[in-house]
């Protein structure tokens, strides 16, 4: 392959980061683009972002992903940070149900400010507090596949499905996109149906995620 | 937000096993900084701070006595100096003369009080799970549980229930925070009321900057980098943007280019512009004069 620059790259992908306050935003940001995590962490005031690249087939695709606060108060500032957004992350504290309860207003929130064909992946995070948890993988993920997305438990804290949970999103508007540009009809295996195309099917995800973690 | 508690350096430090910077931020491991002596001020600068502390002293007698009279008698001189820079040592009594939060206190005997005490908050919890994360790196707030805590805590529940229309906001504890480096729990209350609702009658009408400062600094850190800002890629600028270079931070440097921009028409044009796109859609009233009041511009991006 021929030499690239560090910072070249073939495509570009705007993903937001969306759920309550304190459910670990930031830290999948950190733990996903630069391999830290912090326990005394600064709440997010604003926007930040933060970017990396990953290789998908033999294209290197981009991602800028878009973190801000989770204060239901902020949601002012919400159509600038939707804008042009391709996927999502809904994140919500595996210890903490009413985060839980609340993803149903976020995904809302998402499909009203952004494109049907948005990936969305519902990332349950904090899933290493096992003594702790309130929210089942079961309901977590029949819920994932009624609303028709994406499904993964995370742990920013032990480095745990951040990686694959962002890989995956990533791969997915890479399918999208790249379908897109051979004109969709020709390929018989992806028919859209209803509002959200659901690209691959989300075995595929949970296949990742029942080998990665979740034994409880 | 970057005037921290100064620390005196002859002070034996809080906690020995960190080396804390003078604001009383722990300092990252570390920092292999090239200029490893931290910089001392020159005689001169030691001087001259000692000058406006005796100044500004005079200028507001004892616990404040003399300030409302000296406002009123010269306003202008007031303005100067506050340009200038107040005195780190006196900057919290001063804060509270300014703002009229010292009124607000004494008129209110007992108010803060009960509303730590006997008051309860629907936002407790998310207020809880915030106060961690202010200001985690500072030696104050960083215990668990401890002094600052407990005071950061205290203040944010009492205001969110002083103030229900508007309850907790989240950013409001690096406000409160920082006002607990400089006065009393109590005083640090009345201030944030004052500086979030504004004082009943504000002592420095004539002399309020209201949000048209903002914009002058933000227009002077821009301006000052400007040439190194324009050449960064987009994804690279939210960095810069909150790390600006030391000397372009420097005071003395920044406020005086921060004064020389004229914004006044030019925010006042926007302010116009801004009620006439959201008429019909909003309620609130359409007051002429720049406020940075937190719960107004709440209540005009809500609708």
């Amino acid at each position: 392959m021929a030499y690239r620059a560090e910072d070249d790259y073939d495509y570009l992908f705007k993903v937001v980061l969306i759920g309550d306050s304190g459910v670990g935003k930031s830290n999948l940001l950190s733990r996903f683009t630069r391999n830290e995590f912090s326990l005394e962490s600064k709440s997010t005031i604003g926007v930040e972002f933060a970017t990396r690249s990953i290789r998908v087939d033999d294209k290197v695709v981009k991602a800028q992903i878009w973190d801000t606060a989770g204060q239901e108060r902020y949601r002012a500032i919400t159509s600038a940070y939707y804008r042009g957004a391709v996927g999502a992350l809904v994140v919500y504290d595996v210890t903490r149900h009413v985060t839980f309860e609340n993803v149903e207003r976020w995904l809302k929130e998402l499909r009203d400010h952004t494109d049907a064909n948005i990936v969305i992946m519902l990332v349950g995070n904090k899933a290493d507090l096992r003594h702790l948890r309130a929210v089942s993988v079961e309901d977590a993920k029949g819920f994932a596949e009624r609303e028709s997305t994406f499904f993964m438990e995370t742990s920013a804290l032990e480095s745990m499905n951040v990686e694959s949970a962002f890989t995956e999103v990533l791969t997915q508007i890479y399918r999208v996109v790249s379908k897109k540009a051979l004109d969709i009809g020709d390929d018989p295996a992806a028919p859209p149906r209803g509002q959200t195309i659901n690209v691959g099917g989300k075995d595929d995800v949970s296949a990742v995620k029942k080998s990665g973690c979740c034994s409880s | 937000m970057d005037k921290k508690k100064a620390i005196d350096e002859s002070e034996p430090g809080p906690a020995p096993s960190h080396a804390v910077d003078r604001f009383g931020f722990i300092k990252p491991e570390q920092s292999n900084r090239p200029d490893g002596i931290p910089k001392g001020r020159s005689i001169h600068e030691r001087e001259r701070e000692e000058r406006r502390i005796r100044k500004w002293r005079k200028m507001i007698g004892i616990g404040g006595s003399d300030w409302k009279h000296y406002v009123r008698r010269n306003p202008y001189v007031v303005k100067r100096r506050i340009r200038k820079g107040i005195p780190d040592c006196l900057r919290g009594l001063v804060w509270q003369l300014i703002s009229g939060s010292r009124d607000l206190l004494l008129m209110n005997p007992g108010v803060y009080e009960t509303l730590v005490i006997y008051e309860t908050s629907a936002s407790e919890l998310e207020i809880i799970r915030d106060i961690s994360r202010t200001f985690p790196t500072h030696v104050f707030f960083q215990q668990r549980h401890g002094l600052g805590q407990r005071s950061l805590y205290n203040i944010l529940k009492a205001y969110s229930v002083y103030d229900r229309d508007v309850g907790y906001v989240q950013g409001m504890g690096f406000l409160a925070g920082l006002l607990l480096l400089y006065m009393s729990e109590e005083d640090a209350f009345w201030l944030l009321v004052a500086l979030l609702k504004g004082a009943v009658h504000a002592p420095m009408e004539g002399l309020y900057q209201g949000i048209k400062v903002v914009f002058q600094v933000g227009l002077a850190l821009l301006s000052f980098c400007h040439d190194d800002l324009v050449k960064l890629p987009f994804e690279k600028l939210l960095h810069s943007l909150r790390n600006f270079p030391e000397e372009a931070t420097d005071p003395d440097v920044l406020l005086p280019l921060a004064f020389s921009f004229k914004v006044s028409s030019h925010l006042e044009e926007f302010q116009n512009e801004y009620h006439k796109q959201h008429e019909g859609t909003s309620e609130i009233s359409s007051s002429k004069r720049l406020q940075p009041l937190i719960s107004k511009k709440d209540e005009q991006i809500r609708n």
